[in-house]
């Protein structure tokens, strides 16, 4: 392959064969896809949209992008790709640390893996090449004991461990890979899939040799201005003075509850009031925090480890509190506990789960209880802390009523009779913006690829103004552009999904930023216009792929309670969601015909000839 | 006049909620103004060169940044509207 930047072996494992081959990447997706997410959806495509997700044909890849493991500033980042189990989608979860970064060091862009074994394995990844190894004396442990015999077993030095949990192996459909010990790909079910065959953990041993860009006179300035952005004390950023570096993702709790859009009990109503204080990331700093960990190449540092020091869960240290599944195990579950919050994430990091979807099936039997809907089946009443740590435990393995909450917040919403109450988009729970109060997080969850997500388009950037040096302000609660806007979002994360960049590099750098370290680290020409296109060209992919799996016209939308019910709270108060008219203008943007890709779109983009 | 601070602004006034002594009326700009001029290291925090609030910073009545209020920051606060102030927050 002409192309710099990247190690052009990609493993490709058979896990029914027992073999392992290994290939470089067709140049032509390199430049058309970039890597990671991107790449990896197009391995998807080949593979066959129509692939039962838990059966052995279903694809399972571990991706780098061209920019992993350099010396770009959050550059750590590995993407799962495959289809999900939960939603039917093709999907692709992230996790940072410091395994990506390892599995360019070990010298591969990525590795594809198919069939299903005859009995637990893992795969143990160094020097440039994989073995498939027995993972017996594994199979059963929780995370965090299966991290700690590979690291008896080869050593903790330049050793990373991505592991699914008991939640994995019993096929728990939103379960995940959790690479040492709490940096979670948590959506989509990828460690179900993990689980279906039989593949307990990727184990990487890789000594930090830092790939070199191919232009290395370009190198120099375009990482040079992209940190110079992140460190800039305007932006969020800004080490141990950005909000985001001080007080983790967390920062966010207090302020969307404050505006009326955190989704809080089920999304019955949009803020938490008072309670918001006391899971928020003021809080965590103020009572729990012990330490900023951080990812390969990143100065900002937003990892929160926290330590309890009081009640049942006294002594528990872990990372991190994000605002994620803090507000999923907290407010949307009316629980203001932060040391059960802080259990809770651990026991699904533990259990190989992940947190955001966890809060669902249980919000949903706490709303079920109190509205009557749980015909005599148990019942559980919100914040009630003993009972949500009980049932994670359940979930995990699939014990009595965790058995229906196992499949799904749309599984167990049935379960009780009563649809309406899974906040889900595609099978996928939302995450922790109401978008009565946030509404691109409307169009955003509705049209996303993998289902309800936040990471597609972060329009709480611009909603929030904080895009690089307040460059792009909008109204929270205008809906008139946020079609428009959700597709530029949608494609430029799509391309930084690629490199791998953390998306947090979008609070500081743009298309100019990206395109530039691009460029240097593979030596290429690219432009800022380059950057969107070959962004909007993956996430067509994706619908591709998507439309093809049955995905077709009107598979776009949102709970009723978004836009049917006004919200009742300051701050967003009368506010319904109004997706019809930002679908519209959306759908005008991308040239799609009611959600799915028309050929001549395909051609334009150059995914079919 | 009670006002609420966030994040890496509570450090600056020493808490989270810091009451101010205001007139009988007094608008969103006017209360800003008092406030930097009692914290005045809150000055480079919340006002551009110009003295305008900083785009990315959020003064909230009752849940509604003042900028999108029918009169700006020239919205008079009235007896009982909550107030909250955040600087540039994001995450997910």
């Amino acid at each position: 392959m002409a192309l710099g930047g990247y190690a052009n072996r990609v493993a490709h494992v058979d896990l029914t064969a027992g073999t392992v081959e290994y290939r470089g990447i067709p140049e032509d997706w390199a430049r058309k896809y970039v890597g990671a997410r991107g790449l990896g959806v197009r391995y998807m495509l080949e593979n066959g949209p129509q692939v039962d997700p838990l059966s052995p044909d279903n694809l399972l890849c571990f991706m780098n992008g061209p920019l992993t493991g350099t010396e770009a500033n959050m550059s750590g980042r590995m993407a799962i790709v495959t289809k999900s189990p939960l939603t039917g989608t093709v999907t692709d979860s992230h996790h940072g640390g410091w395994s990506a970064a390892r599995l360019r060091w070990a010298g591969f862009d990525g590795l594809l893996v198919k069939g299903k074994a005859s009995g637990p394995v893992y795969l143990y990844v160094h020097d440039g090449v994989v073995e498939i190894l027995d993972a017996s004396d594994v199979w059963g442990k929780g995370v965090h004991d299966t991290v700690k015999f590979f690291r008896d077993r080869y050593g903790e030095k330049d050793l990373s461990v991505i592991a699914i949990g008991p939640a994995g192996e019993n096929l728990v459909r939103f379960a995940c890979w959790v690479n040492e010990n709490d940096r979670a790909s948590g959506r989509g079910g990828t460690g179900c899939v993990g689980g279906s065959k039989l593949l307990k953990a990727v184990v990487i041993k890789a000594a930090k040799k830092m790939p070199k860009a191919a232009n290395l006179e370009a190198w120099k300035p375009a990482h040079k201005r992209a940190l110079e952005t992140i460190m800039d004390e305007r932006n969020i950023t800004s080490p141990r003075k950005g909000g985001l570096s001080v007080y983790g993702t967390n920062v966010l709790m207090n302020i969307t509850s404050a505006m009326g859009a955190l989704p809080t009990r089920n999304s019955t109503v949009t803020s938490f009031g008072p309670s918001a204080e006391k899971i928020s990331g003021e809080y965590v700093k103020e009572h729990i925090l012990v330490n900023d960990p951080t990812c390969h190449a990143c100065p900002v540092a937003c990892k929160k480890e926290v330590e309890i020091k009081e009640g049942p869960w006294k002594g528990l240290r872990m990372e991190s509190v994000e605002y994620e599944p803090a507000w999923s195990l907290g407010a949307n579950c009316g629980n203001d506990d932060i040391n059960t919050v802080a259990k809770l994430i651990d026991l699904c990091n533990d259990y190989g789960m992940d947190a955001i979807e966890t809060g669902h099936p249980i919000s949903i039997y706490m709303e079920a209880t109190e509205r009557g809907y749980t015909n005599g089946d148990g019942g559980i009443a919100w914040g009630d802390t003993m009972a949500m740590v009980e049932l994670a435990r359940k979930i995990a393995f699939r014990e009595g009523i965790g058995n229906v909450m196992a499949d799904g917040a749309d599984a167990t919403a049935r379960y009780f009779g009563h649809p309406e109450l899974a906040m889900t988009v595609k099978g996928q729970g939302v995450p922790a913006y109401d978008p009565r109060g946030l509404k691109g997080m409307g169009i955003a969850y509705a049209t996303s690829n993998r289902g309800a997500c936040h990471l597609r388009a972060y329009t709480p950037a611009a909603e929030l103004g904080v895009m690089p040096f307040g460059s792009l302000k909008v109204d929270p609660l205008a809906w008139k552009g946020k079609g428009e806007l959700v597709k530029i979002f949608q494609d430029i994360h799509a391309f930084s999904d690629s490199l791998d960049l953390c998306k947090f590099s979008a609070f500081a750098e743009g298309a100019e930023e990206y395109a530039a370290q691009y460029a240097a680290i593979v030596g290429v020409e690219c432009t800022p216009e380059d950057v969107l296109r070959i962004g909007e060209r993956i996430y067509n992919l994706e619908r591709y792929y998507n439309n093809l799996a049955g995905f077709r016209e009107g598979s776009d939308y949102l709970p009723a309670r978004f836009t049917q019910e006004p919200s009742t709270m300051p701050g967003s108060q009368g506010h319904v969601c109004e997706l019809d008219e930002m679908l519209a203008e959306y759908y005008a943007a991308r040239g799609w015909v009611n959600g799915v890709v028309p050929e001549s779109k395909l051609r334009e983009l150059g995914i079919i000839d | 006049m009670q006002v609420n601070f966030y994040a890496t602004l509570r450090p600056i006034v020493g808490g989270r909620t810091v009451e101010f002594d205001v007139g009988e009326q007094v608008t969103v700009k006017q209360l800003v103004d008092i406030i930097v001029e009692r914290f005045p290291r809150l000055r480079k925090e919340l006002l551009n060169a110009d003295g305008n609030l900083y785009p990315h910073v959020h003064v909230f009545i009752n849940g509604r940044d003042a900028p999108y209020l029918p009169n700006g920051v020239e919205t008079v606060i009235k007896p009982g509207d909550t107030i909250d102030i955040f600087p540039a927050v994001a995450g997910g």
